[in-house]
């Protein structure tokens, strides 16, 4: 059994190398710059996710969100099954957190609103500020900070901002608007979600620990 | 040679990938396995997208030869989706060891 499955990986391995090897060398890049600037980017990949690919980005975004709402739910039933002490904090993180959490914060506003010009965008702010967040919840405690940040509420911004980027990204795609407000929007409604999300999933990581 | 290289290492990690994926019995293993290999997704992603003596896809860099910016968005759909799917089935293991107290899928697949 076990050769076989060699042999199986051994042969798709051969595949993917003899399909790779017609791939080189690649041929030139066509001229993007233009096109970029008609979208009011410099950056080409911005152009891309948030121009001419708007649409199948709104749908990955929405993919994502489904993920966060599946880890919500499907944690649910086991956090409610017994509450357990909280972690004790250590002063060393704490004083960590009140240093880094400022400038994390600055930079993800920064990466958002500059994702068209230069590298950046939404999907790494909204990383970026969920693990601040997440730097946030080890030192004061996952379950103290998910009672200051009012959970439910937290909720209805995650669903408000999907259905926000939802409509406005279709209207956009409708009435085939472009620019610099465009991509700026949306960079930043993705990072919402995205930040979201990100917290979502860590925190019932770091929260839920259970006995095996 | 551009780009070769990287890419005979992306094929070869998910390769590696795949193999732990089908061969280690431990759930958790399984996940690892298919981390590395979109982990070499990826990097065969960027590797395609690599030319040589290239700036990086942005207008104000000046003219030149630049790096193709189309395997660059796919790779920032790979990761989000790929984080995504992977916190859920992360989930689901939790789940699994909480309900049936193992992660072995020989185990798992003998008690019913």
């Amino acid at each position: 059994m076990k050769w076989a499955a060699g042999i199986a990986i051994l042969g798709l391995v051969v595949l993917m190398a003899m399909g790779t090897w017609s791939l080189f060398p690649r041929p030139d890049v066509p001229s993007w710059e233009e096109e970029t600037t008609a979208w009011g980017a410099e950056n080409a990949v911005a152009a891309i996710v948030l121009g001419a690919r708007l649409w199948d980005t709104l749908f990955e975004v929405l993919v994502y969100a489904m993920a966060m709402v599946g880890v919500r739910l499907a944690l649910r039933p086991l956090r409610q099954a017994e509450p357990q002490a909280p972690l004790p904090e250590t002063p060393l993180l704490r004083r960590a957190a009140d240093v880094l959490l400022g400038p994390i914060v600055v930079f993800s506003i920064y990466l958002a609103a500059s994702g068209h010009l230069g590298p950046g965008g939404g999907f790494p702010a909204g990383a970026l500020l969920g693990s601040g967040l997440l730097l946030l919840a080890l030192a004061k405690g996952a379950e103290r900070l998910g009672g200051e940040l009012h959970e439910p509420a937290l909720e209805l911004w995650e669903y408000g901002a999907i259905a926000l980027l939802l409509a406005v990204g279709g209207g956009v795609v409708l009435l085939g608007w472009r620019g610099e407000h465009v991509l700026l929007g949306a960079d930043f409604l993705i990072a919402v979600v995205v930040a979201i999300g990100a917290w979502v999933v860590l925190h019932n990581f770091a929260s839920s620990r259970g006995e095996i | 040679m551009d780009g070769m290289a990287a890419s005979a290492l992306a094929i070869a990690l998910v390769g590696l990938g795949l193999w732990t994926l089908v061969r280690r019995r431990n759930v958790i293993w399984k996940l690892l396995g298919l981390n590395v290999a979109a982990g070499g997704a990826i990097l065969f992603l960027v590797a395609v997208a690599h030319r040589p003596h290239a700036h990086p896809a942005i207008a104000e860099l000046g003219p030149g030869p630049s790096a193709d910016p189309l395997p660059h968005a796919l790779v920032l759909t790979a990761i989000v989706i790929h984080f995504a799917t992977l916190a859920l089935s992360l989930v689901y293991v939790i789940f699994l060891t909480e309900r049936r107290h193992s992660q072995d899928v020989h185990k798992l697949e003998e008690e019913r």
